[in-house]
């Protein structure tokens, strides 16, 4: 535990964005923050002047008030004659106070009080009510500029991410390598924009299968919130089918387990599923008394197998085909609090452009899911069915299904987790013959994420994986992985 | 490439939170409590006051928060000193009084003076940003670390400790 007191203003990281900004002579917003710092400094010596100068001068007054009582008591003037001159001294200090400091008028060091032989001693007496008024005013003033909410043009775009590293007898993602490995370096960006406007970008610099580093984009979406149940994005997001896809994404940090399964890898990554899709999504959650409805609902473009592996259509697609879905679940409470269950559905054509003339299949998929997530247990299961019909060869329709289960035990720094997943994809199924990693496989693994800090965790897995149709060959893996989010 | 790595970067420094001592009469007022009654924080004023933020769904950073605000609670009881548990929703959309008012139950927290308040997502965000709170929200994961903020009886900080550490 670290513990903050309080001191003042500097703040490190506002002078390394100033100094960013500064170097790269951009970002008006910090220059803005700084101005605003300034005019506060500047407001709050002039406060402290303004205080120090209404003391002298209350000083004086209650001195020249003090001599002239003496004065007129002594000559036993009359009571008239103390007020005019009581008068005249509140004006001199008006007067004073309008001619700020400097060589011409000197500040006065010390009390004119003891600074005068005989008069009483002095001790700070009470401002007059229009300046106590003046005062406080100006410090609201102060305090409401230093805890005014920011614009959000000031606040510049906030930007955050994942990376991860690792080593192993052989990638975690692309098996035929072995030794250490960089994974990605995963930027999430959400900009803030209206108080219903949502944007959301994802931007990842990953190793792909040829061994070399990309860019990727993997999510551009915009989105409108018309209430708490329900928003609705445009653009390229992860398909929501099932659970997994859409509750952990490519910063691996977030996830218990060091990877995704197989057959719910990203695209480019070995998955069979298509993970993204570009298009219409709407989503959102209702209460249903202490139970949470939550749904999902797209609409996008259809995909095509392109080089063995599937392709969401970044541009759009040409022959006019479209992918749709939904997803329901059910979040309870009370006794099953924690506990999730849904169920999902897609359909979409998917054109085969390794082939010329193109294939064309069509995919139908219906998914389950459970999930038991509370502060000891990550548990989830999800199986996903097809029924996906040759649309060309008229082969008729092939049945294939995958799935994996997965405990995980949070305890404290060590959550051990198990798993097992399964893809039993039918070979004479088109869509899954065509991809190059639509064979079948079981594999069983075990691991353990430590949390060496609230930002970094360290993952090792043994795993042991079979395939078990288009090729017949079984490997273990032992996997390391460093894993941090920013 | 590189040019994007370099703008990427650039882009990347966190934006600075507010460290600067606030009042507790500083932080926006209006909220509802886990049992759906208004809330207002100016009430607070003349209490010594612990405030921290969490959200419902969280397995990883939360809960240790709220073991600490436990053991913190404890103490003050073997010392006799009185205080008000402030916890402060991040997630709006999904935190809502039926949430915490789950969460309270399944986790035995049935003290009178802890109060899990819902905001507007501006007010949330106001809070955080004043108390050095730094929190992102990735889909319906909340990214953020633990903290908890003390005020004293004149609503002024007096500590911020960084908790959840591991």
């Amino acid at each position: 535990m670290r513990t903050t007191r309080y001191a003042p203003t500097t703040c490190a990281r506002a002078w390394l964005s100033l100094a960013l900004a500064t170097s790269l002579g951009l970002t008006p917003t910090a220059h803005a923050a700084e101005d605003d710092k300034a005019r506060i400094t500047e407001l709050e010596q002039k406060l402290d002047e303004s205080l120090k100068m209404i003391r002298e001068l209350s000083n004086k007054v209650e001195a020249l008030e003090a001599r002239e009582a003496q004065r007129t008591s002594a000559a036993g003037a009359a009571a008239a004659g103390t007020a005019a001159a009581a008068g005249t001294a509140a004006a001199a200090a008006t007067a004073s106070a309008a001619v700020p400091p400097g060589p011409a008028n000197p500040t006065p060091t010390a009390p004119v009080g003891a600074a005068t032989p005989g008069a009483p001693p002095v001790v700070g007496p009470p401002a007059p009510a229009d300046t106590g008024a003046r005062l406080t005013h100006l410090e609201e003033t102060v305090s409401q500029m230093a805890n005014a909410p920011q614009r959000a043009e000031d606040r510049g775009m906030a930007m955050h991410g994942f990376a991860d590293v690792g080593a192993g007898t052989h990638n975690a993602q692309f098996p035929k390598y072995q030794g250490a490995d960089i994974a990605e370096l995963d930027f999430f960006l959400t900009p803030q924009l209206g108080a219903r406007t949502r944007a959301l970008f994802e931007l990842n610099f990953e190793v792909g299968a040829d061994g070399e580093v990309g860019v990727d984009l993997e999510r551009a979406q915009i989105g409108y919130q018309f209430s708490d149940s329900a928003t609705i994005w445009l653009g390229r997001f992860h398909t929501p089918y099932g659970y997994y896809n859409t509750a952990f994404h490519h910063g691996q940090w977030i996830a218990i387990s060091l990877r995704r399964t197989r057959f719910l890898e990203f695209e480019d990554h070995g998955g069979t599923m298509p993970a993204h899709t570009v298009g219409l999504w709407l989503t959102g959650s209702q209460r249903l008394g202490e139970q949470r409805l939550t749904y999902d609902a797209w609409i996008g473009n259809s995909q095509r197998i392109t080089g063995g592996t599937i392709d969401m259509n970044n541009a759009g697609v040409t022959a006019g085909s479209t992918m749709f879905g939904g997803n329901i679940g059910l979040l309870m409470s009370g006794v099953l609090d924690g506990l999730k269950v849904g169920l999902d559905a897609f359909q979409t054509r998917i054109e085969n452009q390794d082939v010329a003339p193109s294939q064309f299949t069509q995919v139908q998929s219906y998914g389950a899911y459970v999930v038991y997530d509370t502060d000891r247990w990550e548990d989830i299961a999800e199986w996903h069915f097809f029924d996906n019909t040759d649309l060309t060869g008229h082969t008729g329709t092939h049945h294939s299904d995958a799935g994996f289960v997965q405990i995980g035990y949070r305890g404290g720094r060590f959550t051990p987790y198990g798993r097992y997943e399964r893809g039993s994809f039918n070979q004479s199924d088109p869509y899954f013959a065509a991809q190059t990693s639509g064979n079948s496989y079981d594999r069983e693994a075990l691991g353990v994420r430590f949390d060496i800090d609230l930002s970094s965790a360290l993952k090792m897995e043994f795993a042991e994986t079979r395939y078990t149709d288009r090729y017949l060959t079984r490997y273990g893996e032992a996997l390391l992985q460093y894993a941090i989010r920013f | 490439m590189l040019a994007v790595l370099v703008v990427t970067l650039w882009a990347a420094v966190p934006t600075p939170v507010s460290a600067s001592a606030t009042r507790l009469t500083d932080l926006p007022s209006t909220w509802v409590d886990d049992r759906g009654q208004p809330f207002d924080l100016r009430s607070m004023y003349g209490r010594t006051v612990v405030l921290s933020m969490a959200y419902a769904t969280c397995h990883r950073v939360c809960p240790r928060t709220v073991d600490y605000l436990r053991r913190l609670q404890n103490e003050f009881d073997s010392r006799g000193v009185s205080a008000e548990f402030l916890v402060i929703g991040y997630d709006p959309d999904s935190d809502d009084v039926a949430a915490w008012r789950q969460y309270r139950r399944t986790r035995h927290l049935t003290r009178t003076n802890w109060h899990f308040l819902v905001g507007a997502r501006a007010d949330v965000e106001q809070v955080a940003r004043q108390l050095g709170f730094e929190f992102w929200k990735m889909d319906q994961h909340v990214i953020h670390d633990g903290r908890v903020v003390r005020f004293d009886q004149r609503g002024v900080v007096v500590s911020s400790d960084t908790v959840g550490g591991l």
